[in-house]
């Protein structure tokens, strides 16, 4: 039973730094891309899930396997007098949607939310076992 | 759970322990399946309790036909799902083919998952009652004194 903990906690982190990964994007949605700097830096980041928890070294749970960046296009706002206009007096901004980052927010609030039912629901079973000694 | 044979193989202690046991393992389960919920191409499963229900209900049934019906260890058949061993039970857990797919691949349906947890949760704390009930029958009966 303590191995089952083990598979809610493993997804409790994933899902907060999946929420680490959605502040960053609402932190730099409204940035204009630097054309001096990396592009990356500008880009939305998208955390992949995996089955499997390199903590514990078990199939079970989940963990983030990787940090990928949007490679869509930014989007372009016309400002010609802006310092990081191109020649044609266009402006790239981040490539990221407020609301997209929204519902991914809420979304990811519900699974942490689930996962921690989940964890209290084996936690009252544990204890509930342990009356036995009684 | 070991047990003592003949002194802790008598009335429900043998089911309730085997009720334990399949609760224990089915929480494994469903707790995949609730961490799961946002990984692309992840495919739920369960333990079916209705097929662990026929299982231990036809041993119980088997017992009661034998020359001593009320002790005495079950002997369950295994099934697809599960194999049943003298200190516990090995389990092959099944997909899950009710929701539909989206887009991912990820059929997830969180009020059902919820749902199987909470009648596992109170599956897993009936079996442990009655367990702590057989077993205070027994302490009774050892330290020859009621209440």
């Amino acid at each position: 039973m303590f191995g089952v903990l083990d598979i809610s906690t493993s997804a409790l982190v994933a899902q907060r730094q999946r929420m680490i990964a959605i502040a960053q994007n609402m932190a730099i949605s409204s940035a204009a891309v630097d054309p001096n700097g990396n592009p990356d830096d500008f880009r939305r980041r998208i955390v992949v899930f995996a089955p499997g928890d390199p903590a514990t070294d078990k199939p079970d749970g989940v963990h983030v396997k990787e940090v990928l960046y949007d490679q869509g296009p930014f989007r372009k706002a016309l400002e010609p007098g802006h310092k990081f206009a191109d020649k044609d007096g266009y402006v790239r901004y981040a490539n990221i949607d407020p609301m997209m980052e929204m519902v991914n927010a809420v979304e990811a609030t519900r699974a942490y939310e689930a996962n921690i039912t989940m964890a209290e629901a084996t936690k009252n079973m544990m204890q509930a076992s342990l009356r036995l000694l009684v | 759970m070991p047990l003592i044979h003949g002194m802790f193989d008598s009335g429900a202690l043998p089911a309730a322990e085997r009720l334990v046991q399949f609760t224990d393992r089915r929480q494994k389960v469903l707790a995949d399946n609730v961490a799961g919920l946002s990984t692309p191409f992840f495919k739920p499963r369960d333990l079916d309790p209705r097929l662990f229900q026929a299982a231990l209900r036809d041993a119980i049934d088997q017992r009661r036909a034998s020359v001593s019906p009320t002790s005495g260890p079950l002997e369950i058949e295994n099934t697809a799902q599960l194999q049943f061993h003298e200190d516990g039970i090995r389990t092959r857990p099944q997909p899950i083919h009710e929701n539909i797919l989206f887009h991912d691949q990820n059929n997830r349906d969180l009020e059902r998952l919820m749902q199987r947890v909470a009648e596992n949760t109170m599956a897993h704390r009936l079996g442990i009652e009655l367990v702590r009930n057989g077993l205070g029958i027994i302490r009774t009966a050892i330290s020859e004194r009621i209440g």
